[in-house]
Order: C-alpha cells, then structure tokens, then sequence
C-alpha cells in the first residue's frame, strides 16, 4: 500500500510575513526525504502547513494513505494525525509532568494505534531499553538525548504510516545527534514507514537520506535527487561547509 | 486634563453636589445618596486592583467590613471625629491588603482571588468571635442627630463620603495616567514579559493591593454610623462583594470613569428597587447583569460606546440558551412583585430582545423576536400582573429558545410537549392553593 | 489535667469521616481547578444545586438522596459540559479567563444562591433515609453512618475517579491537556473536547458531592460559600493535579476542624481552612503530592 505526500504551490505566511513561498515538494512511498536548511527558513513552517497547525494561504497538501487520497488542507490538525500522519515536533513537546509510559499510552489515543498497542509498547521498550527503565520518571525529569527518544517512540505508538520528524538534533549533543538519526532510520525500516526529516545538521541528515531538498528564504532552493546530488551541490557548500 | 487639575474640578464638582443637596428637603435623598457614593468609593477600589493590573477580588466586603469594625472598636474606646475613623479604616484594611497579596502574589492570579474568598469567610469568623465588638450579636453605634454647621448627621455623613469619592476617583484617575499606572497595565497584559522586561511586578502589585484594601476600608469607616447597628452579617455582607465587582465591569474596568458609570447607575437602580423589591430579587438582578456583561459586553458600557461592538459569540447556540434562561429568571421572580418591579423587568426583556435578534439573525429567523415582544407586553399589561400568564408566556418563549437552537423538529416537538404539560400541572397547583395576594 | 485521650481518638474519627466528605466535595474542584486550571468558583453552587435535586425528589416521593445523585450524574455532566462550552467561546478562546472568566463564575455562583434562595427561603432543608440516625459501634467508638456512609461513597468516587484518570485513554489526556494542548492535539486529541468532557465530569461529582452533603447536615443555599474556602484549601493542600493528595490533604483538614471544634469551639472551625490554605501558599506552594 502506497504512502506519500505531494505538496504544491504552498505559500503561508504569519500576518503579512511571508515565511514560505511556491513550495512543491513530494515524498514517496517508503522514502525518506530531508529538508535542509538552516533555521528561519520555513522548515518548521511548513511541517505546521503538512499538520494543519497553520494553514497555507495558497497552494493544496495531499497525502495518500494506504493508497487512499485525502486533501490536507482545511482539516484539523486531529483529522492529520487520525489518517495516520505522526509529527515529532521540534523541541519534543512531551507532557513533562506524565510519566513515560503515561507519555507513550497517550500516544495511542487514536483509535486504530489502541488495537497495536501491546505490540508498539514491546518494541518501544526493546529499542529503547532505556524507557523501559524509567517508564515511571517523569517526562520532563529526563535528559535530552532520553526526551527526544521518547518523542520518536511517542509518535510511533500512533502506528503512523507517514512520519514527520522536525529538527531532531536541536538541543542535542553530537553523539546523541547521531544515535537519534540512526533510530529515526531504524524505525522506518521496521514498520515501513514514509519519512519527512527537517533537519539542520547537514552531514546527520544525509546518512539516512534517500534525496532531499534545500529550503532558503521559504523557497526550494535545491532539489537533490539522491544523497549523493545533495552532498556535491555549491549550494550545500556554501550554507553548511562555508566553501 | 492634568491631574492635579482633575482633581480640582472633581473637588469643585463635588462641593457644587453637595451645595445643591443642601435645598433637598427629603432626608431619604442622602441616606440613598450615600449608599451609591459608597459603592463608586468600592467599585474605584475594586478596579484598582482589578481592573488596571487584572486582580480579581473576591473578599471586597471584608475589606469593607474591616474598616466598619476598626470604627466599632475605636468607638467603644474612644469615639473620634469620622475623618479619623476612615485614615484608621483605610490603615487596618491596607495592611491586611497588603499582606494577602503578600502571601499569594507571588504565585498565579488565581490564588489571590482564592485567598480574598476566603479572607471573608475567616474575618467574619474573627469578628463573630470577637465579643468586644458584639459578636454575632452585632453592636449599637448611637449615631448624634446632629451636626454643627450642618444640621443633620446624616448629611454630614454624605458630606464626607463625597469627599471621600471625589479623593478616590481622582486618585484612580492619577494612578491610570501614572507611570504607576502604566507599570499596573503592562501586568494586566502579560505579566510575564514584564516581569522579564524589568518592571518590578511584586512591588507594584503590592501598591495595588495596599491602595485598593485602605480604599476600601475608609468606605467603610463611616458605616457604623450610618447604619447606627452593626453585626457580622450586613457588614460583611454578599451585596458589597458582588456590587464592586460587578459596578467596574458593567461600567468598563479600564479606565477610572467605567466604574463610576457602573455604579451609578446599578447604585442607583437598587436604591429605588430596595423600596419595592426584595434584597434577594436585587442580588439576582445584579448577578444577572454581571453575567450578560462579562459575555455581551466585555468592556462595559465604555466599551459598547467607544467600539459599538458587542461579544461576538452572543449568538453560539450554548452562550445563547444561557443568556436566554438566565434573563427569563428575573422577569419571573420580578412578575410576582407587583407592577414597580416591572419597569426594572424591562431591562431584562430589553436583553432578551437583543439576544434573540442576534440569534434569529444568525440562523434566519428575525422573526422569533416576535415571542419576547409578546411576553414583555403581557408583563406590562395590568390584567396579567397575575402569576399564570405570565409564567405561561416565559415558558413559551423558553419554547422559542429551543427553536432558535434549531434542533431536529423531534426534539422540538418533546420538548414543547413537555413543557405544556408543565403548563396544565402548574395551573392545576395555582388552582389547588389559593393564590398569594400581593401586598 | 488528663489528657481526654477517648475525646481525642473520638474527634479524630470525625475528622477522618469528615475528611472523606470533605474529599468528594472537593474532587470537582481537583479536576477543574487541579488539573484544566479552569478556576470555577461556581462549583460549590453546583454542589447546592445537586443538594436541592436530592431534597426535592426525596421529599416527593421518597427517593434515596444518594440514589437520585447516581442517575444525576450525566444530567450534572451535560450541564458541566454546557458551562465549558460558554466559557470556552467567550472567554478561555479569548483569553479574557483571568478577570472576566473569573467574574463569570462569581455571577454563576451568585445567580444559583439567590434562585436557590426565591424558590425556596433560607430555610434548613434535610432529607431522610435510613442511614441518617443509626450508629455502628466499632472497638467501642460510635461510627454514626449518617458520616460513615458517605465516607465510604467518598473513597468509592475516587476510586473510580483515579482509575478514569490513569487507566483510561480519556483520562490520560485530561491530564496531558494543561501542559501542552498542541501536543495533545499531535495525538489526534481535540483538546476541547477533552476539556469539555473533564468539566462534565467534575460538576458530574458535584450531584453526588450534594446528595452527600445534604446527608451530613441540612442545607441552605448559603451553606456553599462556607465550602469554598475548604475546597480550595484542600486542593492547593493536596498538590494541583493529584486526587491521592488531595484525600490525603481532605482527611487532614476534616481531623484539624474536628479536633478545633472538639478543643476550642465549633465557630472557630471555618477559619482552620484559611490558616492551612495561607500556610500551604507561604510554604510549600506545591501542596503535598504536586507534580
């Protein structure tokens, strides 16, 4: 069954700040695709269009799930998540004061995630030994590296099809950046999963990138059609290798 | 206009009030007059706090009953002239001003509203047990009839609660255009980013609590005397803690002339009222009108009349079945009052109207106003002042309020049959129990 | 002098019976305020309402108080979740709930007393059944059930309100909905809905709070005003967001008043809860289980 999302023509803006401009850009099914770009650019801005937390001024968002075709915009952010789109949003955003079991029930709240969550909590758990250990600590009582592998095994309990995941590696120290990465890859691979990464860290995100895009000023600047395009592009260069 | 000259003309203004009272004949003008002075004296207080940094009080009347037993206590001492009496009122109810907002402002604005709820309830069990000043007795404070110069005392008690309110509105009007003003609504609008922007928050809260405590306590110094018998329960009574909250937010809280409007006018409606209608029938009218500001005009008067702009979510169909049914109370309970009552029932059809237009217009159907038309007609003709039909024409335009939800038709139809029988079964108890004779 | 050690373990049952009262009325409040940080002072006029609901029917036709509070609880939910609805739209939307959502609640509050006090006086009012009078004694101590029976119905709500909150999907996100609504809507949550569905619930205790109260003593419409200040005090007390804490608080101020009314006078009593509220802001503002 196919996944994706196409997004076309996408503009938005905050009051009369325009923060994304003509924006198309589409994943496919079992892909994982990066959007590069430093901050203020419209990575997040964007992610906020594909969830229905702000909603673009022109342009359509489609997504395919499970082969069945849904416009995107004009629904409610619950209505996104229901069709089995998950966001790891950028600073986490747990529940600090519920525990991490709590935090990862809650995750389940959907309707079809409740019928897996047995099955979603074991392999929480096993890839992440570490909340297994503190299922009773409190979200907010735990370090960085431990908040964000809670984030990502959150947004799996709601047994999504496409997984959206911004900025993963802010606040995070480099060794971390890089464990959070390979499980990012490791849980698409598990369940298959559709993957669109916004990302700063250029050399992180190109590890597990099938292609990407390059976002400057809320405008595609770049478009790599594989990991190897995007890592010998001048544009990449000049914003992350300051060549 | 420059405070200090505001301050002035308010003086003059004052003094000019006060000449002219002096050719009313009729003692019964100062005793209401007092009142409302009393209660534009509460309501400034009240809005200090409240209104310019975003404070609610809850425990108004402790504060004011604070100071009306500082006088019991000083008068079984040592009786002293009133101007003394309100500095000590004003002083004894600043500190416990003070030291509330001590304790809980600190934390979240919630917990200062909590804390003055229940200073009421703990003063007045203080005072209760407190048998110097009576107890839950009450104490006699022998008011002098007279007054040197004056004439009689109690215009001399008007004479200093004018005073009195000329000091505290032009103060409120000063602190507004202060700096000090300017620090309380930068709290008020996000307290927060004051905080982090480096206005010493705590310390202006804390002048706030303190003005608006010692305010409140000195208009309540002289009320011993007013009253001339004082016990826990008038002086802490409900009607002071719901009127200075609802005066500045009928009036507008945002400046210094919303709550005098408020009070005015609601002061003045329940001095008339309190001669035909029951003190419960005026805390309902009050509380009624508190609700339908806070959702149909959150700015108070002042607002409606600087934006003409009323609360846009009037017409949602909950906001809307609340308002109906809480204004229907009033014209019921006013309906078995006798014919004066009515004139004030007025004021709730008027609402009723403005309510249900909203409403019917939302939907499409200007024309349910037609049923309030009815029912405010039917209240004002002689013939119906009796219970039935009146109570007969509320409940079918309580039909009309479900009508205007626009629900399924099988839910109208329950609905009105349900009521109707209500109708037969409420004839059928008139008919059983002779009816009340109004006096 | 002897210490009355009997007068003190006496006291200090009544208290513990009292406390679990004390705790149903306050779990409204513990929700409400607790955990939506919705300050709805309004809830004790709620709980006088449902009071007067299990007098009117028990005195017409004799229904059990506690009985007719059962089959209240979804009316009172609907009613919760209707009073949410208006302050949602008119003021929690706007955020105007700090000044005029609160005087809503007041005017709320205020318009129940005064309706409460046209229809039917200021009168006490009481109910009958057949666990007001009889005692049970236990190890030589009077346990009057007209106490006994709702302390137990007590520890019964939070029981099953515990188990709402932890265990069901529902009761998991009441919790999480203060702390990060957006979030909560990343899990296909509506936190309106989740909002509206939690106020229901907590003035759906306030039908059985009042069926309760009305068991212990008679009532009049003012009597609410009195359980205010407790309730809020309990509430801090226990810790914001924590039912375990705010039994435990309840119990402690239930045995405090009774051991103040038994050593120094029952018109002292209502003040104890003001003292307890004041200390608890002063030190320690978290209350004893706060998260």
């Amino acid at each position: 069954m196919d996944n994706r999302i196409a997004i076309e023509g996408v503009h938005a803006a905050y009051g009369s700040v325009r923060v994304i401009e003509d924006v198309t850009l589409n994943v496919e099914s079992g892909e994982t695709v990066v959007l590069l770009g430093t901050n203020g650019n419209g990575k997040s801005t964007l992610m906020k269009c594909i969830m229905g937390i702000v909603r673009p001024s022109a342009g359509s968002i489609f997504a395919e799930i499970d082969g069945v075709r849904h416009d995107l915009v004009g629904r409610t952010t619950e209505e996104i998540v229901d069709l089995g789109i998950a966001l790891v949003p950028e600073g986490r955003r747990l529940f600090p004061k519920l525990s991490v079991e709590e935090n990862l029930l809650l995750g389940a709240y959907r309707r079809s995630a409740r019928k897996q969550i047995g099955k979603n909590l074991g392999f929480c758990f096993s890839m992440f030994p570490r909340l297994a250990e503190r299922r009773r600590q409190l979200a907010g009582s735990m370090s960085g590296g431990e908040q964000q592998m809670l984030a990502l095994a959150r947004a799996l309990m709601l047994a999504p099809r496409i997984l959206l995941v911004d900025e993963p590696s802010v606040g995070l120290a480099p060794i971390l950046v890089q464990r959070t990465i390979e499980s990012i890859q490791e849980l698409k691979e598990r369940y298959q999963l559709t993957v669109l990464m916004a990302e700063q860290n250029f050399s992180q995100a190109i590890r597990i990138a099938d292609r990407g895009y390059v976002i400057v000023h809320g405008k595609i600047a770049f478009e790599g059609r594989s990991a190897d395009e995007l890592n010998n592009n001048d544009l990449i260069r000049k914003f992350y290798l300051g060549m | 206009m420059r405070s200090p000259v505001f301050f002035v003309v308010a003086l003059v203004v004052g003094a000019v009030v006060f000449a002219a009272s002096r050719y009313v004949e009729n003692e019964y003008f100062f005793f209401a007059g007092y009142v409302v002075l009393q209660f534009i004296v509460l309501a400034t207080a009240w809005n200090i706090l409240g209104g310019y940094c975003g404070y609610v009080n809850f425990g108004s009347a402790a504060f004011f009953a604070l100071g009306a037993y500082a006088t019991v206590t000083i008068h079984k001492l040592y009786p002293m002239p009133i101007p003394v009496l309100m500095l000590v009122g004003g002083v004894v109810s600043g500190i416990v001003g003070f030291a509330t907002g001590y304790l809980t402002l600190r934390l979240r604005g919630a917990f200062f509203a909590i804390a003055t709820l229940a200073l009421a309830v703990v003063l007045q069990t203080l005072i209760i047990n407190w048998d110097f000043v009576g107890g839950a007795r009450g104490a006699y404070v022998i008011r002098p009839n007279s007054f040197p110069l004056l004439g009689s005392y109690i215009q001399y008690l008007f004479g200093m609660m004018l005073l009195l309110t000329v000091i505290s509105v032009a103060g409120a009007r000063a602190i507004e255009r202060s700096r000090l003003g300017y620090g309380f609504a930068t709290i008020r609008d996000d307290e927060l980013a004051a905080e982090a922007s480096g206005v010493p928050t705590l310390r202006l809260k804390l002048i706030a609590t303190t003005i608006s405590g010692a305010l409140m306590g000195m208009a309540g110094a002289p009320f011993p005397y007013y009253i001339g018998y004082v016990e826990p329960g008038t002086a802490f009574g409900l009607a002071y803690a719901v009127n200075s909250i609802a005066m500045p937010m009928i009036g507008g809280t945002t400046s210094w002339i919303g709550p005098v409007i408020g009070a005015i006018l609601l002061g003045t409606v329940q001095q008339v009222a309190t001669v035909t209608i029951s003190s419960a029938v005026n805390l309902l009218i009050v509380g009624i009108l508190l609700v339908d500001f806070v959702i149909i005009a959150p700015n108070g008067i002042v607002g409606l009349v600087r934006d003409r702009r009323i609360g846009s979510t009037t017409v949602e169909p909950t906001v809307f079945v609340l308002l109906y049914v809480l204004n229907l109370l009033p014209t019921i309970f006013l309906a078995k009052q006798g014919q004066a009552a009515q004139s004030i029932g007025l004021v709730f059809w008027a609402i009723l109207f403005f309510v249900t237009y909203a409403r019917g217009r939302m939907i499409g159907r200007v024309w349910l106003m037609v049923f309030p038309w009815i029912g405010a007609g039917l209240s004002l003709v002689p013939v119906t002042s009796e219970t039935p039909v009146v109570s007969t024409v509320v409940l079918w335009s309580q039909g009309v309020a479900w009508l205007a939800i626009d629900p399924p038709t099988a839910v109208l139809i329950v609905s009105l049959v349900i009521q109707v029988i209500g109708m037969i079964y409420g004839a059928a108890l008139e008919r059983r129990t002779p009816a009340m004779t109004t006096p | 002098m002897n210490f009355p050690v009997e007068l003190f373990i006496n006291s200090m049952i009544a208290g513990l019976l009292l406390g679990g009262f004390y705790a149903a009325v306050t779990s409204g409040i513990s929700i409400s305020f607790g955990i939506l940080d919705i300050v709805n002072i309004a809830h004790p006029a709620f709980i006088i309402l449902g009071s007067y609901i299990a007098y009117i029917l028990n005195t017409r036709f004799g229904f059990d108080p506690v009985l007719v509070s059962i089959v209240m609880l979804p009316v009172f939910y609907w009613l919760g979740a209707a009073v949410y609805q208006v302050y949602y739209l008119s003021f929690e939307q706007r955020g105007q709930e700090a000044l005029r959502g609160l005087a809503f609640f007041f005017g709320l509050l205020f318009v129940t007393e005064v309706g409460l006090i046209l229809v039917f006086g200021v009168d006490y009012r009481y109910v009958q059944a057949p666990y007001i009078g009889p005692s049970i004694r236990l190890a030589g101590f009077d346990l009057p059930l007209r106490m006994l029976v709702p302390f137990l119905l007590s520890l019964l709500l939070f029981a099953v309100l515990q188990l709402i909150l932890t265990r069901s999907f529902i009761g998991r996100a009441i919790m999480a909905v203060s702390q990060d609504p957006l979030a909560l809507r990343l899990m296909a949550a509506d936190p309106i809905r989740i909002k509206r569905a939690a106020f229901g619930l907590s003035i759906a205790t306030a039908a059985l709070a009042g069926a309760l109260l009305i068991v212990i003593q008679p009532v009049e419409p003012s009597v609410g005003r009195e359980y205010i200040g407790r309730v809020f005090a309990i509430c801090v007390l226990g810790g914001l967001g924590s039912l375990p804490g705010t039994l435990i608080a309840a119990m402690l101020l239930g045995v405090v008043e009774s051991l103040t009314s038994t050593f120094y006078g029952p018109s002292w009593a209502p003040a104890v809860a003001f003292g307890l509220l004041l200390l608890t802001l002063a030190f320690r503002p978290s209350g004893i289980l706060g998260r």
